[in-house]
């Protein structure tokens, strides 16, 4: 048991010092790299978080939700609406995003959590087309297919610097507070429904009412993370909550690896830096996006990091196996 | 009272799989269910645990009607159950799935900040002993013999500190030895934890081996209940294992 303990440590100490040279890296990194891609990276993070409030529903939960951007699209649509028609203050606006994202997905998540498997995503599916009609052909007060132009942070997130930092630390705080959730006994619960949720439900637990309670603290960050990029891209469109938006974060998980917190991050980071770098040669970027997801799946089916992940522990084996020798 | 059925019927479309069984199983005790296949063993066990419910007749728990409670609620009751394809977390590592029943039996599963591996270090830990499979507790559950697989969902079970353990054809698939050891760990929890024991099993000399009271089903119907000598004395008994199904 102890060794046991040792080597827990010790690896939480492995696992600490990248992490550390990655957030320091993102600070210094305004200052080392071109607008253009200060702004790429801006996209990278608000979308890694979309990508991680999915990730609670896929990689843990087991269920694939299709209808993420919905809620990503809600959260934009309020702090946009309250900003521009209600004149609301800016944090206030901020906040009433994911609050209000969390209330929409309590009452979807309300009938999808009663099914399961290829169920729950098609009902997903459905509940985010239905939310993305009604935004967009309700003309007199979402704008329809207009969108809403003219939303701008306070004086001081108006540079691209300082609302770059704002991104990075929301990014970093909900980023803490999902790996906070995965960990507590009720990451442990949903991850166990996952593996097997009979097994959990004759344990006594109401599945479908945990199902739902991450459904909505999945909705509230997904909120949050449009609630964030709105400003910065001042302006919001329909096309933010379509089902086309809702596979991002998908793909995201499959390429980076779903089984890792990680991982959809670092699907997230590739796809977006990949968008931005390919577009400057052609705009077929769905053919190449497809043939990077194809062999993935084929070659690295757990996923980028999820190989390397695998790899890194086979390599450790081996080397204990030497050293036991 | 502990746990009772007044007159409980299943019906599967035409079949009537469970017919008008009126049983009491004891504090205390171990009891076994037994029968011929199709005798609906399995069946009556899942109107007990609440993975089918009654077509008709009544289940009681402490003269509280369970009868059409769903299962996770009869198992915050006190009544927890295997399965007989055993039933663990393939990818979770045999202390994490320990661990599992005890979170929710001590209702924390709600506490969204705090680390689950410190919560139940000692309890987890002794359960796995009290198994035999605390030099197993970092290996994944599908990565274990099926012998262990069986004995790690007795623990999973035993996490949920029932009151009335469940064990759907405990000894199914396992080696002489393996039964052995399995029939033991029951006997000691019996009287170690002061559990009450329901258990179907096919196997007689495990059933006469532990079994403090039987009872016989046969076609749905209950035909016999009592001590293992009354049992094996009933004439209705010997015709239907000795006699087919006359």
């Amino acid at each position: 048991m102890l060794q046991n303990q040792i080597k827990e440590e010790k690896s939480l100490l492995q696992r600490g010092w990248w992490l550390i040279l990655l957030i320091v890296l993102s600070l210094i990194v305004p200052f080392i790299i071109t607008e253009f891609y200060l702004t790429i990276l801006c996209e990278a993070l608000v979308m890694s978080l979309l990508a991680l409030s999915f990730n609670l529903l896929f990689g843990y939960m087991g269920q694939l939700s299709f209808g993420q951007a919905a809620f990503y699209g809600l959260g934009g649509y309020t702090v946009a609406m309250l900003m521009t028609k209600a004149q609301f203050n800016f944090w206030l606006s901020l906040i009433a995003g994911p609050v209000l994202a969390a209330i929409i997905g309590l009452i979807v998540g309300f009938f999808c959590v009663r099914l399961r498997g290829i169920y729950f995503a098609i009902l997903t599916l459905a509940f985010g087309e239905l939310i993305f009609f009604i935004v967009f052909k309700w003309h007199n007060f979402t704008g329809g297919d207009d969108g809403i132009q003219g939303v701008f942070p306070p004086e001081f997130l108006k540079s691209l610097i300082s609302y770059y930092y704002f991104i990075l630390i929301v990014f970093l705080l909900s980023a803490f507070i999902l790996w906070k959730i995965i960990h507590s006994p009720f990451g442990q619960t949903i991850i166990s429904m996952r593996e097997n949720s009979e097994r959990t439900e004759f344990l006594g637990i109401n599945i479908a009412r945990y199902q739902l309670i991450a459904f909505v603290i999945a909705a509230a960050f997904a909120g949050l993370a449009g609630a964030i990029w709105v400003p910065f891209y001042r302006s919001v469109a329909p096309s933010y909550l379509t089902w086309i938006k809702s596979g991002e974060p998908v793909m995201a998980a499959i390429l980076g690896g779903p089984s890792l917190f990680f991982g959809p991050i670092l699907g997230m980071f590739i796809m977006t830096f990949f968008h931005a770098w390919v577009l400057g040669f052609t705009v077929y970027w769905p053919v190449v996006m497809g043939a990077l997801i194809l062999v993935v799946i084929f070659f690295l089916p757990g996923g980028i990091l999820g190989f390397i992940h695998e790899k890194v522990n086979q390599r450790r084996e081996r080397l204990n196996q030497l050293m036991e020798k | 009272m502990f746990l009772q059925t007044q007159g409980i019927t299943k019906e599967f479309g035409k079949l009537r799989a469970v017919n008008n069984v009126t049983l009491e199983i004891k504090k205390g005790d171990i009891h076994a269910i037994i029968g011929p296949n199709g005798a609906g063993k399995s069946t009556y066990f899942n109107l007990v645990t609440g993975y089918h419910r009654a077509t008709s007749g009544k289940v009681l728990f402490r003269d509280k009607e369970i009868t059409n409670l769903p299962a996770y609620s009869r198992c915050n009751l006190g009544i927890t159950r295997s399965f007989q394809i055993t039933s663990i977390y393939p990818k979770l590592t045999v202390y994490e799935s320990v661990l599992m029943g005890l979170l929710s039996h001590r209702k924390v599963t709600l506490n969204f900040f705090s680390s689950a591996k410190k919560f139940f270090k000692e309890e987890v830990w002794r359960t796995l002993e009290d198994v035999g499979l605390a030099d197993q507790a970092n290996t994944l559950g599908d990565s274990i013999s099926h012998g262990d697989k069986k004995r790690l969902e007795l623990a999973i079970t035993l996490g949920t500190e029932p009151e009335l353990l469940c064990l759907d054809e405990p000894t199914c698939g396992m080696s002489p030895e393996e039964t052995d050891i399995a029939m033991s760990l029951i006997k000691k929890f019996s009287e170690e934890r002061g559990l009450t024991i329901l258990f179907t099993e096919h196997d007689m000399s495990v059933v006469f081996g532990i079994a403090k009271r039987i009872s016989v089903l046969h076609q749905g119907t209950l035909i016999a209940d009592g001590t293992p000598q009354e049992v094996r004395a009933s004439e209705e008994v010997q015709k239907v294992y000795l006699g087919g199904s006359a």
